[in-house]
């Protein structure tokens, strides 16, 4: 043995979710983030009607001990629409999300690693950032025909310039760094570089992006479909909702009122919890 | 001895551009320009030299990081070229500077000196965990640190790692680009003595980039000085300390701090900066800066001439110049004597303890 070990080893940090859950903000957003997604997978086994079953007796009923959100006007529970809705909305979220988030994390890690392709990658992602996400909507929608492929697509294609920029600059900052240096010394390949170091290293900052974007996402989905571009009747969409209950803004206001409600929470508490986790992984925070 | 690696007329050139759409060149940064060196089998070249001279750059060159504009690098015989990287990238291999860059943060310890054994396909699972606890013990950790990530280890123990790491694989050269410039004093000295033990038990050869002299005068056995991408004198490391030839040398040795009061105001330090490799200075690149300059100095460049067995010094007045006044042992800096004490209680210790 040449020498023992005297130096002081480091106690260990935190975990990210203590860190998170010590801003009450935070905690807050985070249990809300959950019940708002079991309840929109818990949908058919919590909504207390079918949504789609109409009951002309009780058309814009206000909430009462029957219908605990009121019906809207065609007599269907606004409850058990929201939950629903719910499902709808965040699924498009997801959808759009994941498939614009994948293409563009792998188009950013491309421009960082193979840099003869970073000009041609990057101007490609300035133009598709050039077009503002409704207008997306608008020329998908008229291609395809409105529905929420046309929203998750446009959305997707809205998403993929922005995921690249992230992708891109976390990247170069990890690939400047001695440990990948380290690894091209030993002989590794791209693939492996990308995926073990490249990768996990760059997680919390796209991550952090992530959550707050599906707040924007859900938004944009919201709003595209109460311009009646995404999700069409019957199909309960929150936006879709709030659009239908317009006309009868004044002597019904709930049917409006509820969707948007739902839709504020929803984004309030992911943009919230998308803050708290940039503090939460930021390294300097861990002692 | 054999030797082991051979670095011919090495050149990094850096084409400096201008204009966004067309760019056209408007100069070169000439980073390293025509080293030349060769290691021997269980040698340790030190390069020397302020920051800036090309010292990090020439180690990348020759771990083939980086592309040389020109040059050769033969390792045991082979130029390094296609087939041949990939046994350079196992019977070479490297430890940085900054032991909290070097490792990965989301990588247990274990998995990353595990990961060159991997990368090379060399044996299974289970005799790379094993392999693993013996590389931690070589250092001086302990097994069960492999389960543990980077951050809850310290500096001078993080760049074990980065030794064992660089153990891995069994090489025969390793780079080390200022292994030891990030770390606390008492840490470096545990930290060279390692490195010098591994080197005796597995007749390591290393190419040891410092600009720190003592550190230098510790581990080397041969030295060169580097002076804006070229080098300027090179020699064994007896030599360089004692009879400098080079007037850079003898500046670089006389700016170590000197505990003597009477000899204040004696020792000239060099005035000015190093001149930019963009547009390196005519003739000798020294002359801007040399206490001895001549009209020759600027006109011609001056080739490295060997001058004394081993010595090989690249100025045209190193025979003429007025004799350099010793300032090995003595002459070091309190706190670089305190160190190489340290060094020295550290080895006897070890040694009592063999015993």
């Amino acid at each position: 043995m040449s020498t023992t070990v005297t130096e002081i080893v480091a106690p260990a940090r935190p975990g990210t979710l203590k860190i998170l859950l010590r801003e009450p903000a935070a905690a807050v957003s985070l249990t809300l983030v959950v019940l708002v997604i079991l309840a929109a997978l818990l949908a058919p086994w919590l909504a207390p009607y079918d949504p789609f079953d109409t009951d002309l007796m009780a058309v814009m009923q206000p909430p009462d001990g029957k219908y605990l959100l009121g019906t809207d006007g065609q007599g269907r529970d606004m409850l058990s629409r929201m939950l629903f809705g719910l499902r709808v909305t965040l699924a498009m979220g997801a959808l759009s999300l994941g498939i614009g988030g994948v293409i563009g994390v792998a188009m950013g890690f491309a421009a960082a690693y193979y840099r003869r392709i970073d000009g041609l990658l990057m101007r490609l992602a300035d133009i598709m950032l050039s077009f503002p996400a409704i207008l997306f909507g608008l020329a998908i929608a008229a291609i395809f025909g409105p529905g929420v492929t046309a929203v998750v697509i446009a959305l997707a294609v809205a998403t993929v310039p922005l995921m690249a920029r992230i992708a891109r600059s976390t990247a170069l900052v990890v690939l400047g760094q001695d440990y990948i240096e380290a690894a091209r010394a030993q002989g590794m390949g791209d693939a492996r570089l990308i995926w073990r170091h490249l990768m996990p290293n760059c997680a919390s900052p796209i991550l952090v992006f992530a959550t707050l974007r599906f707040g924007q996402v859900i938004l944009l989905g919201s709003a595209l479909s109460f311009l009646g571009l995404g999700a069409q009747p019957p199909i309960a969409e929150l936006g879709a909702m709030a659009a239908q209950g317009r006309t009868f803004l004044f002597f019904a206001p709930h049917i409006s009122v509820i969707p948007a409600v739902g839709i504020f929470v929803v984004v309030l508490a992911f943009n919230v919890l998308g803050d708290a986790l940039r503090d939460a992984l930021d390294p300097r925070l861990r002692i | 001895m054999t030797t082991l690696l051979e670095v011919e007329n090495l050149t990094k050139h850096y084409p400096v551009k201008k204009g966004v759409v067309l760019a056209r060149q408007v100069g070169t940064v000439r980073a390293v320009d025509g080293v030349s060196f060769r290691i021997e089998r269980g040698e340790t070249l030190a390069i020397v030299g302020e920051s800036g001279c090309g010292k990090s750059t020439t180690a990348r060159l020759v771990l083939r990081l980086i592309e040389p504009t020109g040059g050769t690098v033969r390792f045991d015989g082979q130029e390094i070229s296609g087939a041949a990287l990939r046994t350079l990238r196992r019977r070479v291999q490297v430890v940085f500077q900054d032991p909290y860059a070097s490792l990965n943060p989301r990588l247990r310890v274990g998995d990353t000196i595990a990961e060159p054994m991997e990368v090379h396909g060399i044996g299974t699972r289970e005799s790379r965990a094993a392999r693993v606890k013996e590389l931690l013990g070589l250092v001086g950790l302990a097994p069960f640190h492999a389960q543990r990530y980077p951050h809850e280890f310290s500096g001078g123990q993080r760049q074990r790692i980065g030794i064992a790491r660089a153990l891995a694989v069994q090489p025969e050269l390793i780079i080390c680009d200022e292994p030891v410039s990030a770390l606390d004093v008492s840490i470096q000295a545990q930290v060279v003595n390692l490195l010098k033990d591994l080197q005796r038990r597995f007749g390591l050869s290393y190419l040891f980039i410092a600009h720190d002299l003592a550190v230098v005068h510790h581990m080397a056995d041969r030295v060169a000085v580097m002076y804006l991408g070229q080098i300027v004198e090179t020699a064994p490391k007896r030599a360089i300390f004692d009879r400098p030839m080079h007037p850079y040398t003898r500046a670089l040795l006389s700016a170590i701090p000197h505990p003597d009061p009477r000899r204040r105001g004696m020792v000239k330090p060099l005035g000015g900066d190093v001149p930019s490799p963009m547009n390196p200075p005519s003739g000798c690149r020294f002359h801007t800066r040399c206490p001895f300059v001549q009209d020759r100095c600027k006109a011609e460049m001056p080739m490295l001439r060997e001058l004394a067995p081993g010595q090989q010094v690249a100025c045209h007045f190193a025979e003429v110049l007025p004799p350099h006044e010793a300032v090995a042992e003595n002459g070091m800096s309190p706190v670089a004597a305190q160190r190489l004490a340290l060094y020295a209680a550290a080895k006897a210790r070890k040694a009592a303890k063999a015993a």
